[in-house]
């Protein structure tokens, strides 16, 4: 995995993003109700560290999140989860597929 | 029979003893020694209730000697002649044998043959307590002057608490500046003050004080004397030697920052760069953050560089550095302070942002910092290729994926070393650790005191602190040392030599003998003879055996003492 540096602060532009604290406990992986593997423990991880390529390639288990708020509502660590998920979206809706902002 | 009243306690040690050496069998031999009035066996015989016992046998009983026959005489000689003084026996009456680390301890094998070594070890304890005598300590005044080396934080602060309390201080420093290395670091944790501006204030309070002289570019190159009394030589910037008599002398020489070997993480590439260099980096061009003409946009930290080195490799540094985690934390929000869009990677083995400094590291992640750890057996790499530097970890919270990571800066997070301060050593006589730290008496309960009396260590010279605690040692060290001053005398141990002067011929063998300059020609009657000085005398009895008319001898330790010991050793069981 190759890190780029850039990549948080070009996430950052569309909304806060913030992990930081996350502890990798996988709370919010045991308690998601579609089951989503990657989600959010690793992916957040990914983002941190300025990993895009897995970002990218993850779009569909992005977008497949129902934003309940199960994970978030029990995170020890108090991690917006929701919106961090939405601002992963609003990312891939402009720098990956273009769209226009709403 | 001497007509002597001896009391023997045979101590069991809980076992220590009593399992290997037959302790009752020891009792019932001694007892049938001549002059023994009586002979006891107590489980423990350092604790309080068979102190008392023994007390009230001193007492019932007249006693004029008690043998205790138990551990070490380095552990409990202490106790048991605080117990024969408040027993109304003068201490140097007491005897202690060493039954458990010379014996039982050593002969587990065989408890037949420990047992018999016992009773001989027992019988020459009561042969040398038959012919002690009592002894007053030496009560000599000390000097309310105190020598502080190294005036770096921890020795401004000793300074100046010394001279709170009317203690006058000569402090020493070998540099041309006082402020050690606190004074170029920039801020420090936990409250953002810089460390010239700490340094500025001691320095300046040290300067208001009339009873404070500092010598800068100097030296102590020897010390005479002893504890309360130590005559000391600085050879100060001028080139000058100067002599002071101080009471205590306070040693606060600091550490040195590790310096990695050439490629060690890198070191040596260009954008590789220690702890210290970069807290001076940002201490002189704080924003924006540049390094050698390039604007500096992301951080990568490799910590314990210099620390915690497997002990399987020679000169390793083993220890954990203690204040390294924290400063580099709170580098980071430093950093981040100053252009938060910086990106910083910490490459850690463990954090140690113990105590109170916990919250550096969470403001640190708070702030985007991100923290990846790796093992010991799998270390990151660091190295330079045509885009720049290139440092690859395996990332324990993404099972070991391998992440690389291209910052503009690598530092190193280096640890203290010990200085090489091998002259200084050599004058005070203190002991060095394997670590190369000086080394205290007891870790816990006398962590700024040597073995040598009224030397104390301060500060980062014991072992690796942060400020904070670089302090407390340095105000521990004042307290030590205001006990002994401010008292105004110190109690020497009379162990010390002493010479017959009907015997002595003045052949001045025992003047060349003596390591301690004890020893000199007066006059006796109509010949010369020699004299012993018991303040300086270290009692270790150098002159004793070079003598051919055996005038000298060791109060305590005499040839007729020694002697008997041996024949009792020697003596067959009955």
């Amino acid at each position: 995995m190759k890190v780029d540096s850039g990549f948080l602060h070009t996430l950052h532009l569309g909304g806060e993003f913030d992990a930081n604290l996350c502890m990798n406990c996988g709370t919010c992986t045991a308690l998601c109700p579609l089951g989503i593997e990657l989600m959010p423990r690793k992916l957040f991880r990914r983002v941190l560290l300025g990993d895009k390529e897995s970002v990218v390639g993850q779009s569909e288990t992005i977008f497949s999140c129902l934003l309940c708020r199960m994970c978030e509502s029990n995170c020890p660590a108090g991690i917006h989860i929701a919106e961090n998920v939405r601002s992963l979206r609003t990312y891939l809706n402009h720098e990956v597929y273009g769209l226009a902002e709403a | 029979m001497t007509g002597r009243r001896i009391g023997v306690v045979v101590c069991q040690c809980g076992g220590n003893i009593s399992d290997y050496v037959d302790t009752e069998k020891v009792r019932r031999e001694i007892e049938k020694e001549g002059d023994v009035a009586v002979a006891k066996v107590e489980m423990f015989a350092c604790s309080d209730a068979a102190q008392q016992a023994t007390i009230q046998d001193i007492k019932d009983k007249k006693l004029d000697g008690v043998v205790v026959c138990s551990c070490s005489p380095k552990l409990h000689t202490a106790t048991f002649r605080a117990m024969a003084s408040r027993a109304g026996l003068n201490p140097y009456e007491y005897t202690q044998v060493n039954l458990r680390e010379q014996c039982s301890w050593a002969h587990t094998h065989d408890k037949d043959a420990a047992t018999e070594k016992g009773i001989k070890l027992v019988r020459a304890g009561v042969a040398k307590t038959r012919l002690s005598e009592p002894l007053t300590r030496i009560r000599v005044d000390t000097v309310p002057q105190a020598v502080v080396i190294g005036a770096g934080v921890a020795g401004l602060r000793s300074a100046l608490a010394l001279s709170d309390l009317g203690i006058s201080v000569h402090l020493v420093e070998k540099s041309s500046k006082a402020g050690g290395q606190v004074a170029r670091w920039g801020t420090l944790f936990p409250n953002d003050r810089t460390g010239s501006e700490l340094v500025d204030r001691l320095v300046h309070e040290v300067s208001s004080r009339e009873n404070i002289v500092l010598y800068l570019n100097s030296e102590l190159v020897g010390k005479e004397g002893r504890v309360g009394d130590f005559t000391v030589k600085i050879r100060t910037g001028t080139a000058d030697t100067i002599t002071l008599e101080v009471g205590a002398i306070v040693v606060a020489t600091g550490f040195d920052p590790y310096t990695p070997k050439q490629g060690e993480f890198g070191f040596g590439l260009p954008g590789v760069i220690t702890l210290p260099e970069f807290k001076e980096l940002l201490a002189q061009h704080p924003n924006p953050i540049v390094y050698q003409g390039r604007p500096i946009r992301s951080v990568a930290y490799v910590y314990c560089v210099g620390s915690r080195g497997p002990t399987n490799e020679e000169g390793n540094h083993t220890y954990c550095s203690r204040y390294c985690c924290s400063a580099t934390s709170h580098l980071a929000t430093v950093v981040s302070g100053l252009d938060p869009s910086v990106r910083q990677f910490h490459l850690f083995r463990d954090i140690r942002t113990y105590g109170k400094y916990e919250h550096l590291y969470e403001t640190a992640l708070r702030r985007g910092s991100v923290y990846l750890r790796f093992t010991e057996e799998d270390p990151p790499t660091v190295a330079r290729d045509t885009g720049g530097l290139v440092v690859k970890v395996h990332d324990r919270l993404l099972a070991g994926e391998e992440v690389e990571i291209r910052p503009d800066l690598v530092v190193l997070v280096t640890g203290m070393v010990a200085r090489e301060n091998d002259a200084l050593t050599r004058a005070l006589k203190i002991p060095v650790g394997q670590d190369g730290f000086y080394r205290e008496v007891h870790v816990k309960l006398r962590p700024v005191e040597t073995v040598v009396d009224g030397v104390f260590i301060v500060g980062a010279a014991q072992g690796p602190k942060n400020v904070a605690e670089s302090v407390q040692s340095a105000l521990a060290s004042v307290s030590k040392s205001a006990a002994l001053l401010m008292k105004g005398y110190v109690d020497l141990d009379p162990l010390v030599a002493r010479v017959d002067p009907s015997l002595c011929v003045w052949c001045d063998e025992c003047t060349k003998a003596c390591p301690y300059g004890a020893i000199s020609e007066v006059e006796y009657g109509d010949k010369h003879v020699a004299e012993v000085n018991s303040v300086l005398c270290k009692g270790e009895g150098a002159c004793v055996p070079v003598c051919p008319k055996q005038a000298v001898s060791v109060r305590g330790y005499t040839n007729e003492q020694i002697l008997s010991m041996i024949d009792a050793l020697a003596k067959e069981a009955a």
